[in-house]
């Protein structure tokens, strides 16, 4: 629970309006969705796990509604219902509260935080993946944070794959993308031991994951089967257009970014700044989303915190 | 510059006494007074000493870029954490221990456990379907079955013998635990040249190479 007075809810004001216009000189059109609706939506949107961090209450009739914990659902189910009919590909983006319990991260949670996000419905391949790239890289350098930001980028199929390949039931796999999300080197070399399949070494090296190129050709040696493959060498597809627009210096290859394999399809990110002790962003591609409410077509889309991003620009403020 | 955040207690010593052959020394009269913050040799460290419990506090919000606490700790706390390194120090097992090691048996109705770790032990009578009611203490455990306050105990072990000396014998184990190096996850991506440095260098201590 938070206030924001004079100065701090105008610098607060100000990212959100810069925010907003990055996305308005890109095409992408606001857009406001209730803030309350039936919980049904965000478990389809976002999976049980995750809906179940709403705040969810009874309407007068019985029906169980919850405070919307994202935007992403209420905006892939519009464009797959209401914007049905709309030639594609769609941008939108909003500034809008999400309401959590229950923490994933204890520093980063608040029961309230305003999402600065965009969403690229029906665009394909790495000209979206890079549309919205590109504008993460603008809004941080146009809040002055340029030489303060790293972007870590992944493809989930690269995991999805090894773990496809080596036969794991639901319980091991958890326990693989936890290890290698965690880096616990020790116990995954362990792990990966009880398997004569030796493409899970691919992540015995949690130093050697992140990184840029060379992080990729790197695993090539290792992991040979067709759908990571096909992964890496989108990502690498991805990483040469970051180069080729000298972005290279603001973002890194984290294959060890495995924290939301099962909302993301291919590309995912997570966006880091100076002085903010979790992420301050995050987003990927989630293809499988809007089939969920009866219109299967690709998406990509990210979010920044504003209340994170807030903090560390009026903390930059006072100690200059 | 990078921070770490040190257990105080049994874990301190071992700590700098690695940091050391890793090449991370920190002068002796810092090392013996009692300040809470010190920088090392090279000024390339910074160290805080914090209890235990504090220290996936400091790390998971960024205050501290790493960590040096043992898995105990990190079970109990259900931090966010990075834990990219096993560093063999201050080695215990969790276990769960009782006067009398028939009671798990004998007793069908509710046990009750006296424990610090009130997490580790819900989640392991949870998982195995066994009712208990956690009285949850925060020291001296082992004094809880003699008093008639619990049934069993869940507690950190090393030799065994305080067990022993109270009349208690392991009934069951739950988990080893050794210092464990944990990093907070957005210094490990901005931070990420200095503490892969640090990481390789305590692997190489580890592994028996000498100091850089």
């Amino acid at each position: 629970m938070r206030y924001y007075i004079g100065a701090e809810a105008r610098l607060r004001r100000t990212i959100e309006d810069t925010a907003m216009s990055v996305f308005a000189a890109w095409s992408y059109e606001e857009v406001i969705t209730p803030s309350v609706d039936y919980y049904d939506l965000f478990e389809q949107g976002m999976g049980q796990a995750e809906a179940q961090r709403g705040f969810r209450f009874t309407d007068n009739d019985g029906r169980l509604l919850a405070l919307r914990p994202d935007v992403t659902s209420s905006v892939a189910r519009m464009a797959a219902t209401l914007l049905s009919e709309r030639p594609r590909p769609l941008r939108f983006c909003y500034a809008a509260l999400v309401f959590r319990q229950q923490p994933q991260s204890h520093a980063e949670w608040r029961r309230e935080n305003t999402q600065l996000g965009c969403e690229l419905i029906g665009g394909g391949g790495h000209e979206a993946d890079l549309e919205v790239l590109r504008l993460a890289a603008e809004i941080l350098s146009r809040l002055n944070l340029q030489s303060s930001y790293v972007i870590t980028i992944n493809n989930v199929e690269i995991f999805n794959g090894v773990a496809a390949h080596l036969e794991l039931p639901a319980t091991a796999r958890e326990q693989l993308r936890r290890l290698i999300d965690t880096r616990e080197t020790a116990e995954l070399q362990r792990f990966i031991n009880g398997f004569s399949n030796s493409e899970g070494r691919a992540f015995l090296q949690p130093t050697q994951l992140t990184g840029k190129r060379d992080v990729i050709s790197a695993v090539r040696n290792v992991i040979t089967n067709a759908r990571s493959v096909a992964a890496l060498d989108s990502l690498e597809e991805l990483w040469t257009a970051i180069e080729s627009l000298g972005l290279a210096d603001h973002f890194e290859i984290d294959l060890s970014d495995v924290s939301s394999l099962d909302y993301y399809t291919g590309l995912s990110l997570k966006v880091f700044v100076h002085g903010a002790g979790t992420s301050v962003g995050r987003g990927g591609r989630y293809d499988g989303l809007t089939g969920n409410f009866g219109r299967a077509e690709p998406a990509v889309g990210f979010v920044l915190n504003l209340d994170a991003l807030t903090e560390v620009l009026a903390r930059r403020m006072t100690n200059v | 510059m990078i921070t770490i955040a040190i257990a105080k207690g049994r874990m301190q010593d071992d700590a700098l006494a690695l940091l050391a052959r890793a090449g991370v020394r920190v002068a002796e009269d810092a090392r013996n007074s009692r300040r809470l913050a010190l920088t090392d040799d090279s000024g390339r460290y910074r160290f805080i000493f914090v209890k235990p419990a504090d220290v996936p506090v400091y790390v998971e919000h960024g205050i501290a870029d790493c960590g040096v606490v043992g898995r105990d700790v990190l079970l109990e706390s259900q931090a966010d954490l990075l834990l990219p390194l096993d560093l063999g120090i201050a080695r215990c097992r969790i276990v769960v221990a009782a006067a009398d090691a028939e009671i798990m048996t004998r007793n069908l109705g509710m046990l009750r456990v006296a424990t610090k770790y009130s997490q580790i032990a819900g989640a392991h009578f949870g998982a195995r379907g066994i009712p208990v009611e956690i009285i949850q203490l925060s020291g001296s455990v082992e004094l809880a079955p003699a008093l008639g306050l619990a049934d069993l105990i869940v507690d950190l072990v090393e030799t065994g013998r305080t067990l022993r000396e109270n009349g208690l014998t392991v009934v069951d184990e739950i988990a080893e635990s050794t210092g464990k190096l944990v990093v907070n996850r957005a210094s490990y991506q901005l931070k990420a040249d200095a503490i892969t440095q640090l990481v390789k260098a305590l692997e190489t201590a580890l592994n028996g190479g000498g100091s850089v």
